[in-house]
């Protein structure tokens, strides 16, 4: 545990952060759900690069199964994210969350 | 030295193999087709759209939903690899890993099933 | 081929599979046109699933996945019940025409599958896949009102909600494999307890992660934005589906990973967590007074209630899980009987607000009758489960720890506050007498009239003695 800090481990720790708050980032500021949509994509594959960094460390294949887990279950969110996509454009003809102003956010 | 070129060379089989079947069913099909040349034929191949123009025009639905199923049957193979990598073990523990695949695939295919018979792949 | 045998000889799981085939049954109802008699089928294989699950082999251990622990067992008889009751309830809106019921009956089984999940792993890769398996089929079931426009735009919301939590809890997932080097849920309670004092700061950001992540599943303030839209804008029984089944179900794994794993580091979660409940439980509460569309009123009512679960949560120990059991019961029951009600009156009046409900003891007394039950036992109020759920949920927080009167006191004052917004319903209904539209006074079906009165009877029954939820043993 002690050098779980120094070693470079820490480098994947810090990129792997800071993927992720560009995903994060990019849910909270963008318009374009598409972009949304890539941000949240983001999120994951930040997630999935440090699994595999952390399962290299400890040596310990449980961590990239978990990837595996993780890439199948992002393909299925999304593919569902774009069927409400096509759903929403198909209704408004626009794929903006400003398009969307029915309920009270 | 020798030794671990003699390695690789299954891999310079397979790339041989690889490209002379490329190279000879692009050159069978040269020599062996008819050759009629059109505008469109010769024209820059864009999935079938209008190489010049307005980028922005509409274009069916439909591709996103054979999109949108393509990801997901594509993204299943993946539980294929570790399956792959393990092959062996499961080769000398007799049919158990053969039928946990079997598993895994029967409602995959369930699912293609429903996919055609709901009409998905229907290109109208 | 062995092991898979063994797998079935010894009942493992079994209410997991049969949930599975059923769902893949319904989704093929359509192809091979059973359609009619698919709400048969359905019932039969969830009412299967209950016998086959209390009959499970407790205490087995599945490929070290899952865990059929009594815990386990009790809480997915419990969500199995409650789906069977749903079932019966929505029957009505799926027989309505404007939804496909073999897809969506499909999905919801699918769902429950995930929700029998997060009530039994032993395992983080178990708990992500089973909250997963859970949300999916909801972003599509949020959505199935296809051509309403409010309902795309629920559909859309859940999934963004639903899709950013995901990625934060996988986050803290991932620091907590990577101090602990496990996904194991009893390794890491190992790990951690090896560690005494020392904990190292990625293993503290991890479990603060997951909570964030948790707490947007189970629409805790500040992470409920997202709540009142998606259940305003999807259809009726969707929203009542995700108000009770799904909310207990993430209850009962946020309690299970808790419990099980972090209860030695409680010092660095406790108190965010407290303070995370008195959030919630101000702005449910507070929100709901000012809201003029009952469904909607019952979307900050579920926040508010979320509230009051997550005391469970900060308890951790094993009064808490009878506390739990109790209160999603209770919960569960009340909620899906308003909805029930609500359905019915929208049905016939066109709107939900609370105006809808004027008058409405004059023209359907039974209606208003079970409404007034469910919302008596919503609020607390004897003689009704909802009562008791409270109170032993309350009294076990202060039993074990005093230094909490701070949050019991916020609990109770947002409890007051509810016997207004609930009581504004009760008032509408018998309060002032309008003259009556004789479109207004079309009767519902006697099956649902049955239906209602066996929910007032559980409601009440279980409100009189308890004991029999509180008498299962080692939960």
């Amino acid at each position: 545990m002690k050098d779980l800090f120094t070693n470079s481990l820490n480098g994947y720790i810090l990129l792997s952060s800071l993927l992720f708050c560009i995903g994060v980032l990019g849910v909270l500021i963008r318009k374009n759900i598409i972009i949304l949509f890539m941000s949240i994509e983001l999120m994951l594959n930040a997630v999935n690069l440090l699994l595999a960094a952390f399962s290299v460390h400890h040596n310990n294949p449980d961590g990239q199964v978990f990837v595996f887990f993780i890439m199948a279950v992002a393909a299925a969110e999304i593919t569902v994210g774009l069927a409400i996509l096509v759903m929403i454009y198909r209704n408004t003809g626009s794929v903006s969350i400003d398009a969307l102003k029915k309920l009270k956010w | 030295m020798s030794e671990s070129i003699q390695q690789y060379i299954p891999i310079a089989m397979q790339f041989l193999v690889a490209s002379g079947f490329v190279i000879t069913t692009i050159v069978a099909s040269w020599l062996l087709g008819p050759k009629v040349k059109t505008l469109h034929k010769l024209d820059t191949f864009e999935s079938g759209l209008q190489p010049v123009g307005n980028a922005r025009m509409q274009f069916s639905i439909k591709y996103f939903l054979v999109a949108t199923i393509f990801v997901l049957f594509d993204v299943e193979v993946i539980f294929f690899y570790p399956w792959a990598v393990n092959f062996r073990e499961f080769i000398q523990e007799g049919f158990e890993g053969f039928g946990k695949m079997l598993l895994f695939m029967a409602p995959v295919l369930i699912g293609f099933f429903y996919v055609i018979k709901k009409g998905a792949l229907e290109w109208d | 081929m062995s092991k898979l045998k063994e797998n079935f000889n010894d009942k493992k799981m079994t209410a997991v599979i049969i949930l599975s085939c059923l769902g893949i049954v319904s989704m093929l109802a359509d192809i091979f046109s059973y359609k009619k008699a698919l709400w048969y089928i359905v019932l039969a294989g969830v009412a299967g699933a209950i016998v086959a699950n209390l009959n499970e082999k407790s205490n087995a251990i599945i490929y070290d996945m899952l865990l059929t622990d009594n815990y386990a067992i009790w809480f997915s008889t419990l969500i199995l019940a409650l789906v069977l009751l749903w079932f019966m309830v929505s029957k009505d809106q799926y027989e309505s025409g404007v939804y496909n019921s073999s897809d969506n009956y499909a999905l919801i089984l699918f769902a429950t599958v995930g929700a029998l999940i997060l009530t039994s792993f032993s395992d983080l890769t178990m708990m992500f896949l089973g909250i997963e398996i859970l949300s999916i089929p909801l972003f599509i079931l949020a959505g199935s009102n296809k051509k309403d426009v409010s309902s795309n735009e629920a559909s859309l919301k859940y999934f963004l909600a639903g899709a950013f939590a995901s990625g934060i809890l996988l986050f803290g997932i991932t620091f907590i494999y990577g101090s602990t080097g496990t996904f194991k849920l009893d390794k890491i309670a190992d790990w951690a307890n090896a560690a005494g004092s020392n904990l190292p700061a990625l293993f503290y950001t991890g479990i603060l992660l997951v909570m964030v992540g948790l707490a947007f599943k189970v629409s805790a303030a500040p992470f409920h934005f997202w709540t009142p839209d998606v259940y305003q804008g999807s259809p009726m029984f969707v929203t009542a589906f995700m108000a009770t089944i799904v909310k207990g179900a993430a209850f009962a794994g946020f309690f299970r990973l808790f419990y099980t794993s972090f209860t030695s580091a409680s010092g660095s979660w406790a108190l965010i967590l407290s303070i995370l409940i008195a959030a919630t439980i101000l702005t449910g509460n507070i929100i709901a007074v000012y809201q003029s569309s009952v469904k909607r009123m019952l979307a900050y009512s579920s926040i508010a209630q979320a509230g009051y679960i997550l005391l469970t949560v900060l308890l951790s120990n094993q009064e808490a899980k009878y506390a739990l059991l109790l209160y999603i019961a209770s919960y569960g029951v009340s909620t899906i009987t308003a909805f029930t009600v609500l359905y019915h009156v929208e049905k016939i009046k066109g709107t939900d607000t609370f105006e809808s409900f004027t008058s409405l003891s004059q023209t359907h007394p039974l209606l208003s009758v079970v409404m007034t039950i469910a919302m008596l036992s919503l609020a607390g109020i004897p003689p009704t489960i909802g009562f008791f759920a409270k109170f032993y949920l309350f009294s076990s927080v202060l039993k074990s720890n005093t230094s909490y009167l701070w949050l019991i006191m916020v609990s109770v004052a947002g409890s007051l506050v509810s016997v207004y917004y609930y009581f504004r319903v009760i008032i509408a209904m018998y309060g002032q007498h309008e003259p009556i539209i004789s479109s207004e006074k079309k009767q519902i079906p006697a099956f649902y009239n049955v239906l209602l009165l066996l929910l007032v009877c559980v409601i009440i029954i279980l409100g009189m003695m308890p004991d029999v939820l509180m008498s299962i043993d080692n939960l």
